[in-house]
């Protein structure tokens, strides 16, 4: 390597070529998808964020919440996914396309996300607050999304949660999510990826496909 | 014939001249490495106590991951990884390195940028993207001070003395040359110009894989090769094909990274692709094993074992990376503690333990006194090792009982999170060792730098002998 | 201090001068060496041969053929590609009757007294299938009997894709509509394949609603 400048060259262009090989060839394939229309129910899926979802999605990235979910569900077969009731098919490409920030996760100290607004015992908003506001086992509380406050001399809010025994508040005070609970709680609630795209469909096995997956 | 003893005593005007900014350096990285092992600590208090300080909005459960790793890959693996390349570079240019008042000027930003991207992650202004979570207001900072740090390395390479290069080298030189592109390459395809959906997820992991391979694995190698043969003065075996596993690295190593992405909702190919470089690589540990043996035939030198472990470590972390790629293990493993693991093995185990290494070698030279205290060292030493140890141990068992509850599907996460607990109390333990064998190293380092040496390092130093040429 | 293994100062076990030479002369060209083989070359391409090898193989079989759509890498990209599953007809059939038609006929088919005919034992629905396409595609306008009683209040608009307004369903939720009135609520006809709504609309193109008078003389 006496060369200096054809080693600088050689270096630059095996990082371009896995730059481009990993990263913009996906992009070729994958940039340009668009919705699927469905003729049936006259809807093309997936369907857009809310405005308030958006939000939403920035405080799920802000506070870190794919440091223990993730939103991806393998298809049936690979892992226990399907069996633990996070979504019925595979996720795949297209359900992100209107995702600002995909929060794919690599961790999974609690469930998956996914299909958290689509679940068969469906979650509401008010178990989700609660969650949110007291934690449970495994799940840590964020009380600082809600505030605690007088209602001596206002009108009780709609949004106040209804808390009982120990976690009551004092009386006279009421518990209420903050703009950006109710932007995450409205956030999850819309993630529902259950429309079945033809790509999401499981593949039948087959004599040649049969053999021990690595 | 007084030039000549200069070139050929251990010390010269070369270290002498760079004692200033590498100090600096150094200093920011023990700093920002104890830093970053103390909030690991508070992490592992989260895992095990969910409760613990989650009042506190700063520091959420997810937060606290993003500092501890930013406060370790940028703030010591960053300021330590610059200061041995362009140390290293400097040496084995053969003269004295130009332009260090860009490497002080560029440290001081590159370190206030750390500083502000760890406020800003506390915040709530970073992103969940994994070793790129800090603002993107403090992306450029990083980027254009990183480029000041490695304009002395560059220059010394351009400018050595000879025209033949060495191993060192040319990791070394890789690694300072090719982390702007990929950083730039990132923040354009994740924050300034984002791809469309999942691709997004593509580009994270690309750039964390390049991150290991073209960065800080290529800094730890450096060091690694000038060391190796330098304390135990023997011409590095299969010299001859180091060449070829340089190019495996720095061609595959970007490649890898979609092995992550296995089950995931980007196409087949993407993770396929990932798993066969991970195959592939399997040729460069191979090399870089025939190569680095040598370190494993240590005269109980402390930084030479420690190179070894560190080595080790990387040549444990490839292989179990090219099995643990494989769907049919991957299926198990993946989204639990065994990526992290693998992580710690990687960043803790052959990083750190090789700069470890490369540190005591060096700052004896360039500071012209040997460390205070031959106890600090050792107790240092032992600390890294057991708390390494603890914490890969601790996380790999802790991952695989996760890994296998996952698969039960009647079983609760409060479930898995009690079946894991013993194990997460090693790796606590571990990275609580860690810690403290690292204090100590911070402040052996501060007693260096303030002491005045009874005897200079170039009195204690023997005239290196000379290194034959082996017979292959 | 002058001790080998103090960790204080690691002692240099060879120069940085002699470290590069003797590196650089590892890789000088040998001359002749006799005709040895080495075994280390051989043993490494062999290796490096053995795993492109492997990783080929390996990529031929996983990669889904580089294709976009493939999200299992045992499958190929002509099974991911197919059109989307056909849904079944009774199914779509009763989700779009009880979006749309029920307004009117009621989610139990009995209609509302002398403004909208009953479709459960309707000789209409269960009858002719030229005539039941041909109200559904085109609309009905004008007073209808059905069982024997007066219909007539409100007109049936079109649900096929024909100029001018309507629903624009595609034939196969005609089809499938159709279908599902036919057998539900006890009634037994045979179901309507979408062919057979393409088939009407072929052969009547687009044209205004239906009368009774007109549809009698359809056998």
């Amino acid at each position: 390597m006496r060369n200096g400048f054809l080693f600088f060259i050689g270096l630059f262009c095996a990082a371009a070529l896995s730059w481009a090989g990993v990263v913009l060839w996906p992009h070729l394939q994958m940039g340009s998808l668009v919705p699927y229309v469905d003729e049936t129910e006259g809807k093309a899926y997936p369907l857009r964020l809310s405005g308030i979802a958006a939000q939403g999605q920035m405080v799920y990235d802000d506070l870190g919440c794919a440091a223990c979910h993730t939103q991806q569900v393998r298809r049936p077969g690979f892992g226990s996914d399907k069996e633990r009731g996070w979504g019925d098919r595979q996720t795949v490409a297209r359900d992100y396309i209107y995702e600002t920030h995909v929060q794919l996760g690599d961790s999974r100290l609690g469930p998956d996300l996914a299909n958290v607004g689509g679940r068969k015992t469906p979650y509401d908003a008010e178990d989700l607050y609660k969650l949110l506001y007291a934690g449970s086992g495994a799940m840590p509380a964020y009380k600082f999304l809600f505030e605690q406050r007088s209602i001596a001399d206002r009108q009780p809010s709609d949004y106040a949660l209804a808390l009982r025994g120990n976690l009551a508040p004092a009386p006279g005070t009421e518990v209420v999510p903050t703009m950006r609970a109710r932007a995450l709680v409205t956030y999850l609630l819309s993630l529902n990826h259950t429309f079945e795209y033809p790509e999401a469909r499981p593949v039948e096995p087959t004599a040649e496909n049969e053999g021990e997956a690595k | 014939m007084s030039a000549m003893t200069s070139a050929s005593t251990e010390v010269s005007e070369i270290d002498s001249s760079a004692r200033g900014p590498i100090s600096l350096l150094l200093a920011f990285a023990l700093v920002w490495l104890v830093v970053s092992g103390a909030l690991a600590l508070l992490h592992f208090a989260q895992t095990l106590n969910p409760a613990f300080l989650a009042d506190c909005a700063w520091l959420t459960y997810g937060r606290l991951r993003g500092l501890q790793e930013t406060a370790f890959v940028y703030g010591w693996a960053g300021n330590a990884g610059v200061a041995i390349a362009v140390w290293l570079l400097g040496r084995l240019g053969g003269a004295a390195l130009r332009s260090l008042n860009w490497l002080t000027v560029g440290a001081l930003f590159w370190n206030l940028g750390v500083l502000l991207g760890l406020i800003g992650i506390a915040r709530g202004d970073g992103s969940s993207t994994p070793f790129l979570r800090v603002p993107e207001y403090v992306q450029l900072l990083l980027l254009v001070a990183y480029a000041a740090m490695a304009i002395p390395g560059i220059l010394a390479w351009t400018g050595r003395g000879r025209a033949q290069t060495f191993a060192a080298q040319w990791y070394a030189v890789a690694a300072l040359f090719l982390f702007p592109w990929f950083f730039a390459a990132a923040q354009i395809v994740l924050v300034h110009f984002p791809v469309r959906g999942v691709v997004q997820a593509i580009g994270a992991v690309w750039y964390a894989q390049s991150l290991w391979n073209l960065w800080l694995a290529s800094l730890a190698l450096a060091a690694a090769y000038y060391l190796v043969p330098k304390l135990t003065g023997r011409v590095l075996p299969g010299y001859d094909f180091a060449a070829y596993g340089f190019w495996t690295l720095i061609l595959v190593g970007g490649w890898i990274g979609g092995r992550h992405l296995v089950g995931g909702p980007v196409p087949a190919w993407v993770a396929t692709i990932g798993i066969v470089s991970c195959q592939v690589l399997v040729f460069h540990y191979l090399i870089v094993a025939i190569n680095l043996r040598g370190a494993f035939t240590g005269r109980g030198s402390t930084a030479l074992s420690l190179v070894a472990y560190g080595v080790t470590a990387y040549l444990l972390g490839g292989l179990v990376d090219a099995v643990v790629s494989l769907r049919a293990i991957a299926v198990t493993t993946q989204f639990t503690w065994v990526t992290q693991a693998q992580t710690a093995l990687a960043l803790y185990g052959a990083f750190s333990l090789i700069a470890f290494g490369v540190i005591y070698f060096l700052v004896p030279r360039i500071a012209n006194q040997p460390w205070p205290s031959a106890p600090l060292v050792r107790a240092h030493y032992a600390a890294a090792l057991l708390g390494t140890g603890g914490l890969v141990l601790g996380l790999a068992v802790a991952g695989v009982i996760q890994g296998r509850g996952l698969l039960e599907a009647g079983l609760s996460f409060a479930d898995i999170a009690a079946r894991t607990r013993p194990w997460i109390l090693v790796a606590a333990a571990g990275q609580a060792v860690l810690l403290a064998g690292n204090l100590v190293f911070l402040f052996h380092f501060a007693r260096l730098l303030v002491k005045k040496p009874a005897v200079t390092a170039a009195e204690l130093l023997r005239q290196p002998p000379t290194m034959e040429a082996s017979v292959s | 201090m002058s001790d080998q293994n103090d960790p204080r100062l690691e002692q240099p076990g060879a120069s940085d001068e002699t470290l590069l030479s003797a590196h650089e002369h590892q890789l000088a060209p040998k001359g002749d060496d006799g005709g040895h083989y080495r075994m280390l070359p051989l043993a490494l391409l062999f290796i490096f041969s053995g795993l492109i090898f492997y990783g080929a193989t390996y990529l031929h079989h996983y990669s889904g053929h580089f294709h976009a759509d493939v999200f299992n890498e045992t499958a190929s990209p002509a099974g991911a590609t197919a059109a989307a599953p056909k849904i079944d007809p009774i199914v779509l059939g009763k989700r779009s009757y009880e979006q749309v038609c029920a307004t009117c006929h009621q989610a139990t088919g009995l209609g509302v007294e002398g403004v909208y005919p009953p479709l459960a034992a309707s000789e209409w629905v269960t009858g002719s299938t030229d005539r039941v396409i041909r109200i559904v595609v085109h609309g009905l306008k004008g007073p209808i009997t059905v069982e024997g009683k007066q219909y007539g209040a409100a007109a049936m608009p079109a649900f096929g894709k024909v100029p001018g307004g309507g629903y624009n369903w595609n034939e196969d939720r005609i089809a499938a509509v159709l279908s599902y009135i036919r057998q539900a609520w006890g009634n037994t006809a045979s179901a309507i394949t979408p062919e057979q709504v393409a088939a009407i609309l072929q052969q009547e193109g687009p044209r205004k609603e239906w009368t009774e008078p007109e549809l009698l003389k359809i056998p």
